[in-house]
């Protein structure tokens, strides 16, 4: 076999596993790193009380809202009952919305979006393909799926009421009041941001799949735990 | 290349082979490590920006 032709194999080899790499590697090392991030914040809580009886309601009076953390800082996790089995349950949530903080695993906080559980907009970014295909599934939502954020202190359950695709540039979906940046807000929503692409679904980024959820109460720790989480 | 580089490992051609998988390993090992993720933000196959995927 000639010199050539080896050197062509080896550079389709190479891409080939450039591939295997970026599809399969970035998330076994992105999901090891997420997983040790949630054992850290769950070292941090109190021990699990048992289950007081009768079991706890949701609660629907205002929820505590969590002082603002600083960036790569874990908020708490994110539980989607929709993705057991399917994806990190449960993921971590951080500050902030840069590469080194996505690239983990995690579902990034918008910094300038507000806290969870506060009047406005709790936007969340992740990755669809790649370093933990965190919102991979986010397609597979229904109206009325519940997405749960724990913190230290809290559960704050949310239900999805609708998505939306847009183009990457429409940035005011993280708005207080989605698509009304100058809007004064009065519901508390949750709301999931990752990639889309008209041409290539979870393979592609030009476009967002946006995902809407409103607040639907909350529960203290101490007093249990909401009935979707395992 | 390739044939060069098994004509000259030493031993039958039972230990050849597992050097020349071991040699491979190696190679795999060093593009997922260091050279893939050095060279991903440049190389976006998929996507057309890459700054959220």
């Amino acid at each position: 076999m000639g010199g050539v032709g080896e050197l062509f194999i080896t550079l389709g080899v190479v891409l080939g596993l450039f591939v295997v790499w970026q599809l399969w590697w970035t998330s076994v090392e992105a999901n090891a790193q997420a997983q040790a991030v949630v054992q850290e914040f769950r070292a941090t809580l109190p021990p699990a009380n048992p289950a007081p009886a009768p079991a706890a309601e949701l609660r629907t009076d205002d929820p505590p809202v969590p002082d603002a953390v600083g960036y790569g800082e874990t908020i708490g996790t994110l539980v989607v009952p929709r993705w057991y089995g399917l994806t990190n349950n449960a993921m971590p949530i951080a500050e902030g919305t840069g590469m080194d903080v996505l690239d983990r695993a995690m579902a990034g906080h918008y910094e300038t979006s507000q806290q969870v559980g506060e009047v406005g907009n709790f936007a969340l970014a992740g990755h669809r393909r790649t370093h933990g295909n965190s919102f991979r599934h986010v397609d597979e939502l229904e109206e009325g799926d519940q997405i749960i954020v724990e913190t230290a202190e809290t559960w704050y359950v949310y239900e999805v009421t609708d998505h939306e695709i847009v183009t990457p540039d429409q940035v005011d979906v993280v708005a207080p009041v989605p698509h009304h940046p100058d809007e004064k807000p009065t519901e508390r929503l949750l709301t999931l941001t990752t990639c889309h692409s008209l041409s290539l679904g979870e393979y592609g980024n030009d476009h967002r799949w946006i995902t809407y959820a409103t607040f639907v109460g909350w529960m203290d720790r101490a007093d249990g735990t909401p009935d979707q989480v395992r | 290349m390739y044939a060069w580089i098994f004509r000259h490992l030493p031993g039958n051609t039972f230990w050849r082979v597992v050097q020349s998988l071991v040699l491979v390993a190696a190679v795999v090992a060093v593009l997922f490590l260091w050279v893939f993720p050095a060279v991903a933000p440049y190389l976006t196959l998929l996507e057309g920006d890459p700054a959220v995927g």
